[in-house]
């Protein structure tokens, strides 16, 4: 049964939908991740248009997000000061990619740029992920391992507005996570994703936060920062479609309860290994395809 | 016998590629009639009479809309040797036309060029191939193919770039010719997008009196009015036209979507999050439970 999407103006098979939502929703029960990154490549290669894809992605983490949160909220592991502070330099630095979404695509370049950032940021995380796996699990097997420092100290901690994050046991300046929310804010605007594979990593070898802390936080400040991007969509670009992302998110529920069932059998560097892996195979799969040349060097687009 | 009973047989097979057999059945009544019509004219008034119809005029976009196809037919006084061009064009609009380059080993947009008033549905159905029935400069006066379509070039400043806003460029001093390659390019790809196409050889007529098409709206139809065009072309010159409409709208929750998107789109934006909210929340509670 086909579906005729109001917005993307593109009609679309509803079990290839949510096929979609399920397989993605498996993946981020399985590991812990959005799946932001793997969803909006996916839109995009099944026709949706990019602008389409990249809002109503965001519309779609927001819900998966609120639902992660509420999990973690109960554990108490998120650090609502912390996130807070992502939060105002998420909604800053989102609301200026959706500006300079805008302008990449008056300009045509939007396309390179959502794929250049895709295949940039998830070559890096993807790479650094697969080493740091690879080395604990070789590590695990050799011995019982070197206990590692709470967290590293770096140039960072000197600077001013010093303030005391009591959940992440931290006591540094405001000004790294107003950055870093501001930075990963610009590109999950741009990319379609919550950020939640780039805040992770940055919060946890930037920030130095306890790893028991930083997916609720993460996953908090993300639920602002997509809705905002939302939001923003909403009114500039007319390009949330509801229709699909309801279908997605129901979906992604199914997919996620599966998924967290089953990563509750494998190992922590074994997920990430594999995450590492899935990672790596969508950035070198978008890098053939800028690298290699278009089957038609001239294409179209109808202005409504 | 053969030859009476070949149009029947063929009418009733179409409701395979048409909607309802109610319909076809309605089809073939209005082609008896017109064909009746057209056969007790007399000889010597409006000989050349061509009329067009539809299977349906109009087209909604309802949220199960998958594309769907019509049937284009209707009555000709025609001769053996007569050929029939069918076209069928949708609003015009603007478009971006973007060519690539490799640079420092990846593919990226290097120019843009706009079109303007380029048909964003254009579907030709003729008897025979058009250089076939006439000479390039008759189908062009008659107005018909893609030489005829009078499209605009206005070239942008700069690589890349595009005038998206509209505001400043006045396109009429602005045109400018296109080239070979840019004509090609726009084709194929409209082609390519199924927006535009040409189908010779699509048009059946029975007894030179009668013809019909098929006429497939793929899923990405832009929604406007159409006008569909009918030519009756003898020894190389048009000797009859005719014109109808056609229209095609978004109807229905999808309609309602895309009105309220687009009239409402703070509070669209708010009830997408909230709807998220809300079926996160949902999600999470189902989850606890388990």
């Amino acid at each position: 049964m086909y579906i005729y999407l109001p917005i993307a103006e593109v009609s679309m098979h509803i079990g290839v939908i949510i096929g979609l939502g399920g397989g993605v929703g498996f993946l981020s029960g399985l590991f812990g991740v959005g799946g932001g990154f793997l969803m909006t490549p996916l839109l995009i290669f099944f026709g949706i248009p990019p602008a389409v894809a990249v809002s109503t992605e965001a519309n779609q983490i927001v819900a998966s997000s609120v639902s992660g949160v509420l999990a973690h909220m109960r554990r108490g592991n998120v650090d609502f000061k912390m996130g807070g502070i992502l939060m105002a330099g998420g909604v800053v630095g989102s609301s200026l990619g959706v500006v300079l979404f805008k302008f990449l695509q008056s300009i045509g370049q939007i396309d390179l740029v959502i794929q250049m950032s895709y295949v940039v940021f998830l070559g890096i995380i993807g790479a650094l992920m697969l080493t740091e796996s690879l080395r604990t699990i070789i590590r695990s097997r050799k011995s019982g391992g070197v206990r590692r420092k709470l967290h590293q100290h770096n140039w960072f901690h000197g600077l001013p507005l010093k303030m005391r994050f009591r959940r992440s046991k931290l006591y540094i300046s405001a000004i790294p996570p107003l950055v870093i929310g501001a930075l990963v804010g610009v590109l999950a605007a741009i990319m379609g994703v919550g950020g939640g594979f780039i805040m992770v990593p940055a919060m946890i070898y930037l920030l130095g936060m306890p790893t028991a802390v930083v997916v609720g936080t993460s996953l908090f400040q993300i639920i602002f920062v997509t809705a905002n991007v939302t939001l923003l969509q909403s009114i500039q670009t007319q390009t949330v479609d509801f229709m699909l992302a309801g279908l997605l998110l129901l979906g992604a529920v199914i997919g996620a309860q599966f998924g967290s069932r089953f990563g509750a059998r494998l190992r922590g560097e074994q997920l990430r290994g594999l995450l590492a892996l899935v990672v790596l195979a969508v950035c070198v799969k978008i890098m053939f395809d800028l690298a290699l040349r278009p089957e038609d060097l001239l294409s179209v687009e109808l202005l409504r | 016998m053969m030859r009476v009973q070949a149009p029947y047989t063929n009418l009733f097979r179409m409701q395979t590629f048409s909607m309802q057999s109610l319909r076809a059945g309605l089809v073939l009544v209005a082609c008896l009639a017109i064909l009746i019509c057209a056969s007790v004219q007399p000889a010597g008034a409006a000989p050349n009479r061509v009329v067009a119809d539809l299977s349906d005029d109009l087209v909604e976009i309802n949220s199960s809309y998958h594309g769907t196809e019509l049937l284009l037919f209707g009555a000709y006084r025609g001769m053996p040797g007569d050929d029939l061009i069918l076209e069928v064009r949708g609003p015009s609009t603007d478009l971006l036309q973007r060519r690539k380059e490799q640079k420092a080993g990846i593919w990226i947009n290097v120019e843009t060029f706009r079109w303007l008033g380029v048909p964003s549905f254009y579907h030709v159905f003729s008897t025979r191939p058009l250089a076939e029935i006439a000479p390039l400069q008759t189908l062009t006066e008659s107005g018909v193919g893609a030489a005829s379509l009078g499209l605009r070039l206005a070239k942008s400043k700069g690589g890349g770039g595009s005038h998206h806003n509209g505001g400043d460029d006045s396109p009429v001093s602005r045109a400018s010719a296109s080239t070979d390659e840019q004509n090609a390019g726009l084709v194929r790809n409209m082609t390519g997008l199924g927006l535009w196409a040409t189908r010779t050889g699509s048009v059946k007529t029975q007894q030179d009196m009668l013809y019909r098409t098929a006429l497939s709206l793929p899923s990405n139809v832009p929604p406007g009015s159409y006008v569909v065009r009918v030519l009756h072309f003898r020894d190389g010159v048009a000797i009859s036209e005719s014109k109808t409409d056609m229209k095609i709208r978004k109807a229905g929750l999808s309609a309602l979507i895309y009105r309220f998107a687009h009239d409402y789109s703070l509070f669209y934006g708010l009830f997408a999050i909230a709807f998220a909210v809300a079926s996160g929340w949902l999600a999470a509670v189902a989850f606890r439970r388990n």
